[in-house]
Formats: C-alpha cells, sequence, structure tokens
C-alpha cells in the first residue's frame, strides 16, 4: 500500500535557520513494516538527507524514539500500518521538550545531565561478604521495573511537567533515583531522598501519566515517583508542600471521609502561602463556590474509613 | 590542543571496562563512540555471562568447554585466563551495582547454557547486557570519564610505528577533530552489517578492526563468523540461547526435535555452530517452515517465561507477531559474533605500541573457531579490564608526543572527496550488494565457487566505492556521510572475511567447508592472519596456544 | 440504566455546578443515579503517595459498596474515575494485594470480588445511552460554538487501566460537540494535563499548564472549552488570572463541565446548569452565538 508520511524536518544549516517544515515521502509499506524501516528506506531511496537516530532496532537501546502522530514512542517496534490506521496518516516529527539538533534528531544532553546529577551509581554501605550479597528475588524484583530503563527519552518528551518547568527532575531521573532507594545494598538512600524533595523534586510531578503510558518498556516513572513520595514521607522529609498536602488529605479522608478543601489549602499552602489565596478565595466565595459554612459534615459510615486507615497504619 | 592519557574508542561492555580500568590508574582518560553509551551494541546481549562459581564447578571445567566450542582453535593460554578471573569479575560487576537475578537462596542464579557441562550462566532476566551496559555507564559517570558522544572516529595516527591518538567526526557539527594520547584501545565490537540477516545492530560496522587494519595492525581468524542459531524470520533480530536454556525445543515442520539425530545428548544445548548448521539442513531438505525452523517454548509456561524471559516474548509479539506463551517462534541461522579480530595478546596489546584492543573487535583468541554463549560478555569484561590496566601502564611510563597536521587533512581530504563528489553510486547500493553476496555466499555452509564469487565481488565493490556519492552535503548530524564512511570499513572486512574462508580448506567451528567437511588439524590447526599492503589484504598463519587440552574428535 | 453514582469530593463542594448539572441531565437521558453516600474520596492518587495498601484499601472499599449495591459505579470526575480503575486493575492482577485488601474489609464486614465496572459519564452517554439518543434530546443545538474538547490525563491513562478510548486520538467529547450542534476544535493540548495537583505543591506550574492549554485552545479558534472534569474545570475556570500571566495574555476562556453543556443544549437554563459559578462568564460568547 502506497501511504504519504510526513517529516518534520529541519536543516539548521539551510535556509531559514532551523525553521522546521513539513516534508512527505510516497512509501510502499508492508504489513510488519516498521517506521524505523520505513525511515531507513526513505534514506536510502528517496533522500539521504533525512537524519535520524538508530542503532538496535529491536527497543533495546533507546535511540530512535520520535513523536509518531502526537505520541512519543519508539520507531523500531511501531509499526507504520498500525499507525496510518489509527488516524489516516502518518507525521514523524522530533521528540518534544528537547530542542532539535536535525529533522528528528533532538540534543538530550538535559537528559543526560539530570541523570548524571542524581549520581546514578549504587552507592552500599559495606563490601559484600565473600560470594558476592545475599539478595532475595522479591528484593531484586522490588527495582525491577526501574532497572528496565533504557534512557530513551520518550518519557521525559511526554512529561507536562517538564514542559513547563525544563528544570524538573523528569520521570526518568526519578526512575533511576528509585532504583537505588529501592536497592537493598544502598546506603546513600536518605540523602537522595533529600535531594528529590527539594524544588524540581517529586514533588512537582503532575501525575499526567504520559510517562506511564508511553513507556516502552514499562518502567512506570510515574509509579516510581509515588514511591519515591512514600519513601520520602517514611524518612520524615515533610516539610515541604508536597507532603504536607498529602498528609492534609489523608487527615481529612480520616477526620470526614473526604476532602475539606479549606483545611486541606491551608495545610497544605503554609499559613503565609494560603493568606496569598485570599483573594482567589474571596472571589470563589462570591460564585459560590467555597462550601458553606466551612465546616464538613463528616461522611456517613466514617468510622468504617478510620478502622481501615488504622488497620493499614497498624500493618505499618 | 586536546590531549588525553587514553583514548577508549567505542563505549559498549569492553570499552567502558577498559576506560574503568584505566581511570582507576589515575589517569585521564576519554571515551570516543559515534553513539551514546548505552546506544552500544552490547545492551542487546541477552542471556547471560559464564563464571564458575559454584563449589561443584571449576575453572577448569569451563576452560574446557571453551576450548572444546572453539573447535581446538583457542589459544589456551588466554581461555585459562578468562575462565579464571570469571568469578572476580562477576563480583565486581555486583559491587558496581549490577544485580542478577537470584536463585532459592538469594545468591546469584545460574542457568543452563548450550555446550557448556555445569549451568554457569548468570544472568539479569533476558537483559543481561542491558544491565551490565547500564552499569558500567553510571560507572564512567562516577569516574569523571570524559565522554565525546557521537563522534566517530575516521582515523588512528600512527606515526613511528607509535598510535599517538585518533582524528574523529564530531557528528552533531561535521567538524574534525584531533585527540592526542599516549595511547588508544580500540572496543569497536563486531562487523555483523557484512551480513544481511544479522542479530547486530546498525551500528555494527567493524570500525575499529578497519581502523586497526589500515593503520597497519594485523587482524587474525576472520574466517570464523558466528551464526545464532535463533533469530527472528524476518529482522534477524536476537532470541537468546536462554530460551533454550531454560528448556526450549527446536522443532520442525513434522514437530520433530530433529537436534536429536544432530547431538543427541546436549540437543538443543549443542554448540551454536551445530545447532546453526543442524537447522539450515532441516531448511534446506525441506523440513522447515516457511525458511525457519520453530523455538517452542509453550511448555515453560507463561509464569516463567515472564520471569525469565520477558524480553523475547515482547520482541516476539513486537516484532514477529507471535506471542510464545501461545505459539512456537519461527527462528533461522543468523549472523551474530565475530570470533574473529584484531590481533591481541591476553593484555590487548597489538602490534602496534600504544595501540590496544579488546572486547568483539580483538582476537585474543578465546572463541577460536566457535564462541560458546555467555562467553562474550564475560570476555569483554576480563579483557577489557586487562586491556585498560596495561594501557595505563604503558601511558604512566611515557611521553605525549603531538602529531602533526597533516593526519588531518588527510581525513578531511578523504571527506570532502566523498561530500564534493555529485555524481557516482549510492552508498546503500553497494552496501545491499555487498551484504545479500555475504549471506548467499559467506553464510553456515561455505564451497570454494561461491567464495570466489564473494571475494570477486568484494573487490568489485570495493572498488566501485571509490565512485560513492551522498545526498547530504550538511555539516549537522550529516548521518549519510556516516554511512558512507561505515560502508568503506565493511567492505575491507568483508574482503578479509572471504580471503580467508577460501584459503582455509577444513571445516572448524562455524567455518563449514561443504569442499572440505573434515576438521584437518595436521595443516589447519593455525590462525589466519591478514594485514594490508599497498590497498591489498594478505595472508598469513600461526600456531594455536595449546596447554591442557589437547585437540579431540568433538561430539554433543 | 442503574449506576451507583460517586460524584466525588469536588462536585460536592467546589464545583457544585457539576454536581447539580449531573443529576438533571441524568434525569434526562433516563439514567437512575443511586449515590454513593457513604462513599469515602478517593484520594485523587495521593494515598499512594503515602501507603499503596491504603489507596488499595480505601478504594476497595468503594468498590466493595458498589457490589454489593450490584450496580457498576459512575463518576463524574476523571481523577475518580482513574483512581478507582487503577485500584481495580491492580487488585484484579494481583492475588497477594486483594487478599490484603480483602484481610482488611473484612474488618467492616465488606469484601471485593472483582467483579464491578467503573464508568465515567462521558463514557455511559456515548457507550450506553448513544450519540444518536442525545441527538435526539438537543432543544438548544449550539451552532456555531467553537468548543475544543478538553479531555484531560485520567480519562485516558493509564488506558490500561481505565480501558475507555484510545489514549491518542480521543473523540468521544469531540462527537458529543458535534451531537449538541457545536462544532469542535482540534488542538494540540487536549490530552495533556491541567495541572490540578500542582495547585498547592507548585502552583505557578499548575498555572503554565492552565495557560498553554487555554492557549493552544484559543489559537485554533476555541472560544469555549469543555471537559469531563470537575478538578480540570475548576482548574481551567478559577485560575486564569494567574495563568494568564505566566503566558502573558489576558486570559477569558469559558470552561464547562460535560454534564453542564450538554444539560444546556437539552434545554436546561443557564442557572440550573450553574453558570453563574464559573469565574469566567460564558454570558458573553453565548450571546454572541445568540444562545442567551
Amino acid at each position: 500500500m502506497r501511504i504519504k508520511v510526513k517529516i518534520k524536518r529541519c536543516d539548521p544549516t539551510g535556509r531559514g535557520g532551523c525553521e522546521p517544515y513539513l516534508q512527505a515521502y510516497d512509501v510502499d509499506v508492508k504489513e510488519g513494516m516498521t517506521i524505523l524501516e520505513t525511515l531507513m528506506w526513505i534514506k536510502e531511496n528517496l533522500d539521504g538527507t533525512l537524519s535520524f537516530r538508530r542503532s538496535c532496532r529491536s527497543a533495546i537501546c533507546g535511540s530512535c524514539a520520535l513523536v509518531v502522530n502526537g505520541t512519543p514512542k519508539l520507531a523500531c517496534k511501531t509499526q507504520i500500518l498500525r499507525e496510518y490506521e489509527g488516524a489516516r496518516e502518518v507525521v514523524l516529527s522530533p521528540l518534544s521538550n528537547f530542542r532539535v539538533i536535525k529533522d528528528l534528531v533532538v540534543d538530550l544532553s538535559p537528559l543526560w545531565d539530570k541523570i548524571g546529577r542524581i549520581e546514578p551509581w549504587l552507592q552500599p554501605g559495606s563490601e559484600p561478604p565473600e560470594g558476592g550479597w545475599i539478595i532475595t528475588k522479591d528484593e531484586v524484583e522490588r527495582i525491577d521495573r526501574e532497572s528496565r530503563c533504557i534512557l530513551c527519552g520518550i518519557c521525559n518528551s511526554g512529561c507536562n511537567s517538564q514542559e513547563v518547568d525544563p528544570e524538573f527532575i523528569g520521570p526518568s531521573a526519578a526512575a533511576k533515583v528509585y532504583r537505588f532507594v529501592g536497592d537493598v545494598r544502598e546506603d546513600g538512600k536518605r540523602r537522595r531522598l533529600e535531594r528529590v524533595s527539594g524544588p524540581h523534586g517529586i514533588w512537582d510531578c503532575s501525575r499526567c501519566v504520559m510517562c506511564n503510558e508511553y513507556c516502552p518498556k514499562r518502567v512506570e516513572p510515574m509509579t516510581s515517583i509515588e514511591k519515591l513520595r512514600v519513601e520520602a514521607i517514611r524518612e520524615g522529609l515533610v516539610d515541604n508542600a508536597g507532603a504536607r498536602h498529602v498528609e492534609a488529605l489523608v487527615d481529612s479522608v480520616n477526620r470526614v471521609g473526604r476532602l475539606d478543601e479549606a483545611v486541606y489549602t491551608f495545610r497544605s499552602l503554609g499559613f503565609l502561602r494560603s493568606i496569598g489565596m485570599i483573594p482567589l478565595g474571596i472571589r470563589l466565595e462570591l460564585h459560590g463556590k467555597m462550601p458553606l459554612p466551612h465546616i464538613f459534615p463528616a461522611i456517613e459510615g466514617i468510622e468504617e474509613v478510620r478502622e481501615l486507615i488504622r488497620a493499614v497504619e497498624e500493618e505499618e | 590542543m586536546v590531549i588525553h592519557d587514553i583514548v577508549v574508542i567505542g563505549a559498549g561492555l569492553a570499552g567502558m571496562r577498559a576506560a574503568i580500568e584505566a581511570a582507576r590508574a589515575g589517569l585521564n582518560v576519554a571515551l570516543v563512540s559515534k553513539v551514546h553509551p548505552v546506544r552500544s551494541h552490547s545492551v542487546a546481549a541477552q542471556g547471560g555471562i559464564n563464571a564458575a562459581l559454584k563449589e561443584d564447578d571449576s575453572w577448569e571445567a569451563h576452560a574446557f568447554d571453551t576450548v572444546k566450542g572453539s573447535d581446538y582453535l583457542a589459544d589456551q593460554d588466554a581461555v585459562e585466563i578468562l575462565c579464571k578471573e570469571a568469578p572476580e569479575n562477576i563480583l565486581e560487576l555486583e559491587r558496581m551495582g549490577a544485580v542478577f537475578s537470584r536463585d532459592e537462596r538469594g545468591r546469584i542464579a545460574q542457568r543452563p547454557f548450550g555446550a557448556l557441562s555445569y549451568p554457569r550462566t548468570c544472568y539479569a532476566a533476558d537483559r543481561t547486557g542491558h544491565t551490565l551496559v547500564h552499569v558500567l555507564y553510571e560507572q564512567i559517570l562516577r569516574a569523571g570519564i570524559w565522554i565525546y558522544e557521537e563522534w566517530m572516529v575516521v582515523s588512528l595516527v600512527v606515526e613511528d610505528g607509535i598510535c599517538r591518538g585518533v582524528i574523529c567526526l564530531n557528528l552533531a557539527t561535521g567538524r574534525l577533530h584531533r585527540l592526542h594520547s599516549k595511547a588508544v584501545i580500540l572496543a569497536t565490537g563486531g562487523y555483523g552489517r557484512v551480513f544481511k540477516h544479522t542479530t547486530n545492530a546498525l551500528i555494527n560496522t567493524g570500525d575499529g578492526m578497519a581502523l586497526a587494519l589500515q593503520a597497519g595492525a594485523r587482524l587474525m581468524d576472520m574466517e570464523f563468523v558466528q551464526f545464532h542459531p535463533t533469530t527472528l524470520r524476518r529482522t534477524g533480530i536476537l532470541i537468546t540461547e536462554g530460551a533454550r536454556g531454560e528448556g526450549g525445543y527446536l522443532l520442525n515442520r513434522e514437530g520433530e526435535r530433529f537436534m536429536k539425530r544432530y547431538a543427541p545428548e546436549m540437543m538443543e544445548l549443542a554448540s551454536r555452530d551445530v545447532v546453526s548448521r543442524a537447522e539450515q539442513t532441516e531448511i534446506d531438505e525441506g523440513r522447515g517452515v516457511d525458511g525457519c525452523v520453530l523455538l517452542d517454548i509453550r511448555h515453560l509456561g507463561e509464569k516463567k517465561i515472564n520471569e525469565r524471559l520477558s524480553q523475547i516474548r515482547q520482541l516476539a509479539i513486537d516484532f514477529e507477531g507471535i506471542d510464545p506463551v501461545h505459539d512456537p517462534i519461527p527462528v533461522r541461522p543468523g549472523a551474530h559474533y565475530s570470533m574473529g579480530g584484531i590481533e591481541v595478546d591476553v593484555w590487548g596489546e597489538t602490534g602496534i605500541e600504544g595501540l590496544y584492543a579488546a572486547g568483539e573487535c580483538a582476537c585474543v583468541s578465546v572463541h577460536g573457531a566457535n564462541r560458546l554463549g555467555g562467553n562474550s560478555l564475560l570476555e569483554t569484561i576480563v579483557f577489557g579490564r586487562r586491556a585498560g590496566r596495561r594501557a595505563a601502564e604503558y601511558a604512566s611510563s611515557t611521553e605525549l608526543k603531538p602529531f602533526p597536521d597533516v593526519f588531518l587533512k588527510e581525513a578531511a581530504h578523504e571527506i570532502a572527496l566523498i561530500l564534493n563528489r555529485d555524481d557516482g553510486e549510492r552508498a546503500s547500493t553497494i552496501r545491499h550488494e555487498l551484504s545479500s553476496t555475504m549471506n548467499g555466499c559467506v553464510g553456515v555452509f561455505r564451497e570454494e565457487k561461491g567464495l570466489k564469487e564473494a571475494l570477486d565481488r568484494v573487490r568489485e565493490l570495493r572498488e566501485r566505492y571509490r565512485k560513492v556519492c551522498i545526498d547530504d552535503k550538511g555539516d549537522v548530524f550529516n548521518t549519510d556521510l556516516q554511512n558512507a564512511l561505515e560502508l568503506k570499513n565493511i567492505l575491507l572486512l568483508a574482503e578479509a572475511i572471504c580471503l580467508g574462508a577460501l584459503e582455509r580448506r577444513e571445516s572448524r567451528g562455524a567455518h563449514y567447508r561443504k569442499d572440505y567437511p573434515k576438521r584437518d588439524d595436521e595443516n589447519w590447526l593455525k590462525h589466519s592472519l591478514f594485514c594490508l599492503k599497498d590497498g591489498e589484504i594478505r595472508i598469513d598463519y600461526k600456531d594455536v596456544t595449546i596447554t591442557r587440552f589437547p585437540p579431540k574428535e568433538r561430539r554433543y | 440504566m442503574r449506576f451507583a453514582f460517586y460524584p466525588g469530593c469536588a462536585a460536592l463542594a467546589i464545583a457544585k455546578e457539576a454536581y447539580r448539572s449531573t443529576l438533571l441531565l441524568a434525569e434526562r437521558l433516563g439514567l437512575e443515579l443511586v449515590e454513593m453516600v457513604r462513599a469515602n474520596c478517593c484520594g485523587a492518587g495521593l494515598f499512594n503517595d503515602k501507603n499503596r495498601e491504603l489507596n488499595l484499601t480505601l478504594n476497595g472499599r468503594t468498590l466493595a459498596q458498589a457490589e454489593e449495591m450490584g450496580l457498576p459505579i459512575m463518576t463524574i470526575c476523571n481523577t475518580c474515575f482513574m483512581v478507582l480503575n487503577r485500584a481495580r486493575a491492580e487488585l484484579d492482577r494481583d492475588d497477594y494485594l486483594r487478599d490484603k485488601v480483602n484481610h482488611h474489609l473484612a474488618r467492616i464486614g465488606l469484601r471485593y470480588r472483582g467483579e464491578v465496572k467503573v464508568k465515567h459519564l462521558l463514557q455511559v452517554v456515548v457507550e450506553d445511552v448513544g450519540i444518536d439518543r442525545v441527538k435526539g434530546l438537543v432543544r438548544r443545538p449550539l451552532r456555531r460554538l467553537q468548543v475544543g474538547a478538553f479531555y484531560g490525563c485520567h480519562i485516558l491513562r493509564p488506558s490500561e487501566a481505565v480501558a475507555f478510548e484510545d489514549p491518542d486520538r480521543p473523540r468521544s467529547l469531540d462527537d458529543l460537540i458535534l451531537a449538541i450542534g457545536a462544532e469542535p476544535v482540534d488542538y494540540e493540548g487536549r490530552t495533556k494535563c491541567c495541572g490540578f495537583q500542582l495547585d498547592l505543591v507548585s502552583p505557578h506550574l499548575a498555572y503554565r499548564m492552565i495557560g498553554k492549554r487555554i492557549m493552544e485552545c484559543r489559537d485554533r479558534g476555541g472560544e469555549t472549552m469543555i471537559t469531563g472534569c470537575p478538578l480540570c474545570h475548576i482548574n481551567l475556570d478559577s485560575y486564569q488570572g494567574y495563568a494568564g500571566k505566566e503566558v502573558g495574555f489576558k486570559l477569558d476562556m469559558p470552561t464547562f463541565h460535560l454534564s453542564q453543556l450538554l444539560g444546556f443544549a437539552m434545554g436546561f437554563s443557564e442557572e440550573e446548569m450553574g453558570f453563574a459559578k464559573h469565574l469566567v462568564s460564558p454570558e458573553r460568547v453565548l450571546k454572541d452565538r445568540g444562545l442567551l
């Protein structure tokens, strides 16, 4: 079947600097043909000037990440006909949230920098005994997902927090942090958690689920971030808006079974910042949005909720 | 002027391991790689890494298996080092942060692998290479080793017989740079892309071997190309030997476990050369299924498959449309590994002062005529470390002598010729002809007629390459230029492979001649050596080192 | 069609208009809603930041309550929809966790059996009611009104757990916009995040997200936005002042919860649909289009 494949191109040395433009190529595609094979075919037969990265072509090296019809994917494991069937077109663009170098090649150095900054190496407390560490299967399993990361940048491309804050740690580096925090041999757990509890850290994830959705290796970085938050709170790193937010919510649910917004806002933001919210609060009030009176009745069966919270806490 | 004590070319396992070792000596070390380190092909290794860890196993047994697997062509002094040093290296990888899969007692688990007399292969599920590459990359960052990422080396500078550095092309800018160094370690991996059907990454174009040959070093045993028995039908993507190690069957179209006719004892776990030949025979004699045989792991059950073989399950689903939990996977032999490479001693020393090599691009030789599964990762770690150590010793005791500009100018001239040529033949045309020829004539089964044809064709293609022409004339990320430069390398290596295969009139390990189907120790228990003289490849031979295992007939 | 109605905390308080419009709309659509008055807050995912088991247990309670009622759950909030479905998927996948949660639930006489379905109003409208039926109920076609569908995150992702529609190419809201006579506006950020979870943590990031989403829609000709989620609705509506400062543009984009605009098109008044509760009034846009 002959289809048009549109590629968002950018030639930094050509006319107009790196002003991106769409170029369409007619390609005969066959069942099973991948996006990467399509790109290689175009490069070999139609246009040698097209640039893209590729290496293993088997979804383990992470080179060929790009955006297919708006969604970040690995070119090598994405079948072009499936994409065409879904959207009736195929538009390939470079990864989002990164600077384009040429065509589909982006500058990943912000990703490498973020990975480098988390000190991505095991920091064990002691030397292993002779014959090596004893590590249970469950302990290996705990960091299994994070260990699958191929650093392709797909999660960073999809990440909505990174889009509005380039300094945000990002899903891949966060998953890498958990890979060490969750490692039984690791000694630097608390220091790692302290670092990611600050600005641009784990609490700035907006839970948009892009990373979990699109990770080609099912690392589920957002779940890693949730696990880091659990560990951070357990370590007592609660002096930040994010952790206070969680504590306030759990407290509210324990008290009334649901969200008591006024108290919740106050506790999450802290006193001074919630004062800053007062003008908005007044406007919301004027539009009848603030519940009146600001005291919530508890839900029916609140004792059950308290009982369950107690049960889980006891277990812990 | 950019100066490093040591420049390591290639950032796969061998290169990174060498760099780490050299940096430990307190030297200024740089890694140069045409891809980011974690994109290196080592990352695709699946099944595992061998080491005699358990009390009832021994390095001697490992060494014997390795030598037998090599069809007695391996140098036994090197094999001894490989097997003796294996356990400490595995433990060091764990200290660095690797997590190998565990047994019930929490110790490193080991699985059976092809042609091993003991379940000796340590693994991280079916992502062993991935685990190790990422761990070594972490150690590279920790050591603060400078990485020239996406820089392609275009020539080695050898002056007065001493290696003085390299000339590199920065892909992002198109600029050529000089890196002056006291020592250079080549760790660029294999050349699988010489063949059409291969497990290798698209980047595996044997650059280091070609650079070394052109710089005056010798290649060794180039005719020995391993064809992996289980690669996916359409793409050549690897399905780990671990699938058979965990109990998978190979079936022909009659549903017969045909290996019983070829290797009654080891069955599916015979050495790779034996299994690949058996498969090819089944296929050639009409007992295949659509040009393949079937790898059946259904009886392992979904749980075990997910736990130990999850990646290959996903690969089969994504690339072949088959879920191995429910259906057998069609597989066929595919070019996988180069037993040959740059001739080095057990410290990675080439014949050129200051130039070292390790990993698949080198030939120590620990694999001889056929490598055992699980020994390649081991080789990268053991000999990467040794090359790093020896290069560091050398660099610590030598003065840097910067090389003159002329080397840069020569490289620039060669690139300009390609860039400025407006009329000529596309690199891809030449490459396709080359890889089809190699697959057709220099595959699992070989004979004189085909090999002669292939050699003639390769020489013709090398001629045609002089008129190679590319579309992209730009500076920035010019992969068109990169492909053309790589093509030059694989053409050169293809000639060595063909020549070595044509000359070796016997069958040994992975090199099988239909016209000489027997191993011939009397005439051919020797390594082939290749050097470049006046643009032509010359062949020579040297003896094999035999210490404790005299050659015997090989049965599985 | 009967549903165990789980309105969620936002719709019961700060976004009450969504709750009221849903009740009216449901009646019109012939949906019988049995409100889950004993249900607790889903935690909006934050329980997971405290303790994964807490999340599964408290949401397991809600799921088990619906099973007792013998009804599928219907939510009108993307986040409730996602959190309940994600908990359901985890409990269904992992026997060990389910046993653990059931052990806790036994203390209050409940058991999660793994039978309940969790649906979103949007899903109920397109799958159970049907677009044609909606068309037939329209009394006030919103002709020429340019509406940007804001799907947001949690009605689409994680797609494996929520299992609603193609997360890359959703169309349900757009189909409904057409069904009520309006014109859907396609724009880039329709499946992205409104930033709600960062409102109280890193408000500037949330404002930037809001600003971007509204500008993306506006740049493609959108004059109103519609969403199936009260949290997205609150964020898009309430913070346009702050968001405008982040993107350097004075924003005035009226936004609706799905139930409001559907109800309005079916003839309910703007009072009944609670338009007055919006910080950005839709009055001008609706008047311009002759709809008020």
